[in-house]
C-alpha cells in the first residue's frame, strides 16, 4: 500500500545521500594533498523499491522506486598497484645510499687533484731523486723526511676518515632498526583498530591509508612482504616476522646484519648502508692497507752495482749470502723500501735502520699504523744514502748508490701479497695499483649513479600510476561537486513541492461551503 | 598513458622535470668552473686511471729535466776547469821551451823556476776545484779535498784519488756518470808524464840549470795535454748525449701535457653551447609549467 509520505521519505533521502557525498567531495578536496590519501567516493544504489513478493502484497503496478541510500563509502586504491610501487621503492632505497657512500668515498679519495696521494707519492719519488744529486747536503735530507711525513699524513687521514665513515653508517644502520621499530609499533595498533572497525561493518578508509602509507616508508628501509589477513597486514622483514595482527615484534641491528648475510635482507636503505659499509669502505681499506703494506715491506728485486758494500748484519741473511764488496751487479731481492733501506749506511757510517716503522708495533703496516721510524724523524743524517764504504771501514759519503735505487722504485714491480684476505698474489708498481684502485671505485660509483637514477625513474611511474587511480583531482571533485549540489537542490525543491501538495491535501481538501 | 590525470601529478612531474634540468646545469657550471671534464673519479672511470697515469709521468719528467740541468751544469764546470788546465800547461811548455833554450843565464834560469813554482801552485788549486761544495776531482768522496796541502810531506805526485762514479738519473732506467777523476786527469802516481812528477823535475832541472833535463819533459808534458784533451772530449761527448736527452724529455713533456689535456680538459666552445641550450630549455619549462599549473576549474566556477 502506498504512503501518504512516501514523497518526503524519498526526497529525505535523497536529502541525506546527496549531503553524504558533498561531505565526501569535501574531505577530498580537504586531503587533496595530503601524502598516502586514496579518494573516497560514496556508492549510491537505489533504494529497495516497493513492493515485495508476499501474501499481502497490493495490485498496484509496481515496483515503485523508494530512492537513493549509501551502502558505504570506499577509498579507490589498486593493492597491485602498492605492491608495484614497494618493490621499486626498496630498489630505489639501496642504491640512493649506495651512491651517496660511493660519492663519500670519491671525496676522500680525492682524485684527480693536487693534493692525492697519488702527488704525495710522486713527491717522495722526487726527493730521493733530489737527495741523489747532493747526498751529502742536509736539506735533501730534511726534504726527503719531510716528504716521507706528507705520505704517511695521507694514509693515516685517509684511514681515520675511512672510520669515521665506517662508524657513521653504523649509527645509521642502529637509527634505522629504531625507525622501523617505531614504525611497525604504529602498523600494529593500526591492524587492532581497523579490524575493530571493520568489525563492525564499516569501511575504515583514512586508517587504512595511514597504515599503507607507514608500509611504503617500511619499505625503502628494508625489503617487505605484506600479507592481509583479517587480522590485519603480517609483515615481515628479510625473513623476520615484525608485525603479526597486533603484535610488533622489534628488530636490531644485529639481526638485520644477520638476515643480510645471509641473503634474507636484500635491499632498502639498511641493505645499502650495510653493503656499503662491509662491502665498499671495507674493501677500499683493505686496497690502501695492502698498499702501505707494500710499500713498506713489498718483495721487490733490485739491482746493486759491483763494488757497492753491504751491511755485513743483512748480506748474511740474504739468499744468497753476500760478500761485500760485490764483485758484480747483483740481483737482490728485499722487501719493500724498509729492506731497501738496511742495505745501505748512514751518513754517520752505521748501517741503515729501517726507513717506516708501526705505530702499535704490529709486523703488518696499514694505511692508520704507517709511521716514519722516528730515529730519523729526529735526525735526518739517519736516512741512508751511501753503500760505498772506504779502504778504512768509513762510510763515502759521496756515494749516492742507494738514493738512485730509492728513486727507481717508482718504476719497479712491488709483489702485493694479498693471500691473507683472499685476494692472491698481484705484481704492480705502486703508482699502477693505486690508479686501479681509483678506477676500481669511479666504475662502482658510476654505476650506482646509474641504478639510482634508473630505478628512481621507475619509481616515479609506478607513483604517477598510482596517482591516477588514487589520487584526487581538484576539477573532478569540483564538478561533482556541482553534480551532487543539483541534486540536492533538487530534492529540496521536491520536498517543497510536495509539501505544498500535502498542504493542498490537508488543509485544502474537504472545505467546501466554510 | 593513464587515462586520469590530475593536476598533482602534473605538478610532480613537472617539479621532477625541472630537477632534472637544474641537475644538468649543475654539472654543466662544475665543469666551467674548474675547466676539466673529470672533476671526481665517476665522470669517466676509464679516464681518471690514465689522467692520474700521465699526470705521473709529468712530473717525472719534470724531476728528470731538473736532474739533466744539473748535470749539465756539472758538465760544463768540468769542462771549464779543465779547460783551465790546459792553459797552465800551454805556459808551462813555452816556458819549458824557453828553459830548455842553453843560451839563458842562471838568473834567467831562476825566474822561470819561480814561475814554474807559482804555475805549480795554480795546478794544484785547479785540481781541488769545487762546484756547490763538492771537489769535483775525489770521485765519491766529494767531501774530502783530494790534494790535500796540510797533510805533512805533502807531495801530490804520490796522491790517489777517489775513482768512484758519482750518477745521476736523467731518464727511466738511464743513469749517466757526471763526474771525473782527479788521476785520470792528471795522472797517477808512478805515471811519467804525471803532470806534478813533472812540474818537480822542470822545477828541479831549472834550479840545478839542466837545460836537458827540461827538454826530457816537454814530451811528458805534450802527452799529458794530450789525455787531458782526451778528458775534454769525452766530457763533450757527455754534454752531446744529455742534451739530446733534455730535448727529448721536452718533446716527451709537450707530448704528455697535450694527451692529459685531452683526457682531461673541456672543449670550452661546446660547454658553452649545452650551457646556453640548457638555460633556454630550463625557462621555457619554467614558463610552460606556470601556465599549466596554475589554473583550476575553481577559477571558472563562480
Amino acid at each position: 500500500m502506498r504512503s501518504t509520505f512516501h514523497t518526503l521519505e524519498t526526497s529525505k533521502r535523497s536529502l541525506f545521500t546527496q549531503q553524504a557525498a558533498i561531505n565526501t567531495v569535501g574531505h577530498n578536496i580537504a586531503n587533496a594533498n595530503t601524502r598516502g590519501y586514496s579518494r573516497q567516493v560514496v556508492s549510491m544504489t537505489a533504494a529497495r523499491p516497493i513492493e515485495a513478493y508476499g501474501l499481502t502484497r497490493s495490485t498496484i503496478p509496481g515496483q515503485l522506486g523508494t530512492g537513493v541510500e549509501f551502502t558505504d563509502i570506499r577509498r579507490i586504491r589498486t593493492s597491485f598497484l602498492d605492491d608495484q610501487y614497494r618493490n621499486q621503492n626498496k630498489l630505489v632505497g639501496t642504491y640512493s645510499i649506495q651512491a651517496d657512500t660511493l660519492d663519500k668515498l670519491e671525496a676522500i679519495i680525492n682524485e684527480p687533484s693536487d693534493s692525492g696521494i697519488r702527488t704525495v707519492l710522486e713527491q717522495f719519488w722526487n726527493a730521493w731523486s733530489d737527495l741523489s744529486k747532493d747526498p751529502e747536503n742536509v736539506t735533501g735530507r730534511k726534504i726527503v723526511r719531510e716528504s716521507a711525513l706528507a705520505l704517511i699524513d695521507a694514509f693515516n687521514s685517509i684511514s681515520r676518515q675511512l672510520d669515521d665513515l665506517s662508524a657513521d653508517l653504523t649509527t645509521n644502520i642502529e637509527v634505522k632498526a629504531t625507525e622501523i621499530n617505531t614504525i611497525i609499533g604504529t602498523i600494529a595498533s593500526l591492524n587492532t583498530e581497523i579490524r575493530r572497525i571493520e568489525g563492525l561493518g564499516d569501511k575504515a578508509n583514512d586508517l587504512r591509508d595511514q597504515r599503507d602509507l607507514l608500509v611504503d616508508d617500511l619499505s625503502r628501509i628494508a625489503n617487505v612482504s605484506v600479507i592481509e589477513s583479517e587480522a590485519g597486514y603480517t609483515i615481515s622483514i628479510g625473513g623476520m616476522i615484525v608485525v603479526d595482527g597486533s603484535t610488533a615484534t622489534p628488530v636490531t641491528a644485529q639481526a638485520l646484519v644477520g638476515a643480510y648475510q645471509n641473503g634474507d635482507l636484500d635491499s632498502g636503505e639498511i641493505h645499502g648502508m650495510i653493503v656499503s659499509r662491509d662491502v665498499y669502505v671495507a674493501d677500499y681499506r683493505r686496497q690502501l692497507d695492502s698498499l702501505a703494506n707494500t710499500l713498506a715491506n713489498g718483495e721487490i728485486q733490485v739491482t746493486i752495482p759491483a763494488g757497492s758494500y753491504i751491511p755485513p748484519s743483512v748480506a748474511s741473511t740474504l739468499n744468497p749470502p753476500l760478500t761485500s764488496p760485490l764483485a758484480n751487479n747483483t740481483v737482490v731481492t728485499v722487501k719493500g723500501i724498509n729492506g731497501l733501506h738496511q742495505l745501505g749506511y748512514t751518513l754517520e757510517g752505521g748501517p741503515a735502520d729501517r726507513f717506516f716503522t708501526t705505530s702499535d708495533g704490529s709486523t703488518t703496516f696499514t694505511a692508520g699504523n704507517l709511521r716514519l721510524n722516528s730515529a730519523i724523524e729526529d735526525d735526518v743524517n739517519k736516512i741512508a744514502t751511501s753503500m760505498r764504504l772506504d779502504a778504512g771501514g768509513a762510510v763515502v759519503r759521496g756515494n749516492n748508490t742507494l738514493a738512485l735505487l730509492m728513486s727507481e722504485l717508482k718504476d719497479t714491480r712491488f709483489t702485493f701479497d694479498e693471500t691473507s684476505t683472499g685476494n692472491g698474489v698481484t705484481s704492480a708498481t705502486l703508482g699502477s695499483y693505486y690508479n686501479a684502485l681509483v678506477g676500481e671505485i669511479g666504475v662502482i660509483a658510476n654505476r650506482m649513479k646509474r641504478n639510482m637514477l634508473n630505478s628512481q625513474m621507475q619509481l616515479d611511474q609506478v607513483d604517477a600510476n598510482r596517482q591516477s587511480v588514487s589520487g584526487v583531482s581538484l576539477d573532478e571533485e569540483m564538478s561533482d561537486l556541482i553534480r551532487f549540489q543539483h541534486a540536492y537542490n533538487a530534492a529540496a525543491r521536491l520536498m517543497t513541492s510536495f509539501d505544498e501538495i500535502l498542504n493542498k491535501l490537508i488543509n485544502g481538501t474537504g472545505v467546501v461551503g466554510r | 598513458m593513464p587515462l586520469r590525470v590530475t593536476p598533482g601529478m602534473m605538478h610532480t612531474q613537472l617539479t621532477r622535470n625541472l630537477n632534472r634540468t637544474l641537475t644538468d646545469m649543475s654539472k654543466l657550471q662544475e665543469q666551467m668552473t674548474t675547466g676539466r671534464k673529470i672533476n671526481r673519479a665517476s665522470d669517466d672511470p676509464v679516464g681518471i686511471t690514465y689522467s692520474l697515469r700521465y699526470r705521473s709521468e709529468l712530473q717525472a719528467n719534470v724531476q728528470y729535466q731538473k736532474n739533466i740541468d744539473m748535470a749539465l751544469s756539472w758538465l760544463d764546470f768540468n769542462d771549464t776547469v779543465l779547460q783551465q788546465a790546459q792553459d797552465v800547461l800551454k805556459r808551462l811548455k813555452e816556458l819549458a821551451v824557453q828553459g830548455a833554450n842553453g843560451t839563458n843565464p842562471g838568473v834567467a834560469l831562476g825566474n822561470i823556476a819561480d814561475e814554474v813554482v807559482q804555475l805549480k801552485e795554480q795546478i794544484i788549486d785547479i785540481a781541488n776545484s769545487t762546484l756547490n761544495g763538492k771537489y769535483v776531482f775525489n770521485g765519491e768522496k766529494t767531501d774530502i779535498i783530494p790534494y790535500d796541502p796540510t797533510v805533512p810531506s805533502f807531495d801530490p805526485s804520490q796522491v790517489v784519488t777517489d775513482s768512484g762514479a758519482i750518477y745521476y738519473m736523467v731518464g727511466v732506467g738511464v743513469k749517466l756518470q757526471i763526474n771525473l777523476s782527479g788521476n785520470d786527469v792528471f795522472g797517477r802516481p808512478g805515471e811519467a808524464d804525471n803532470i806534478f812528477t813533472v812540474f818537480d823535475e822542470i822545477i828541479n832541472a831549472l834550479q840545478n840549470g839542466n837545460h836537458a833535463g827540461v827538454t826530457a819533459q816537454i814530451a811528458n808534458i805534450e802527452s799529458r795535454m794530450d789525455k787531458i784533451l782526451t778528458q775534454q772530449s769525452e766530457i763533450g761527448a757527455r754534454v752531446n748525449r744529455v742534451e739530446l736527452m733534455q730535448n727529448r724529455l721536452k718533446d716527451l713533456e709537450l707530448n704528455l701535457t697535450d694527451l692529459q689535456s685531452k683526457t682531461e680538459d673541456i672543449d670550452f666552445e661546446k660547454l658553452i653551447i649545452d650551457a646556453k641550450i640548457n638555460e633556454n630549455i630550463y625557462q621555457a619549462s619554467l614558463s610552460v609549467g606556470a601556465k599549466i599549473i596554475t589554473p583550476s576549474l575553481v577559477d571558472f566556477l563562480k
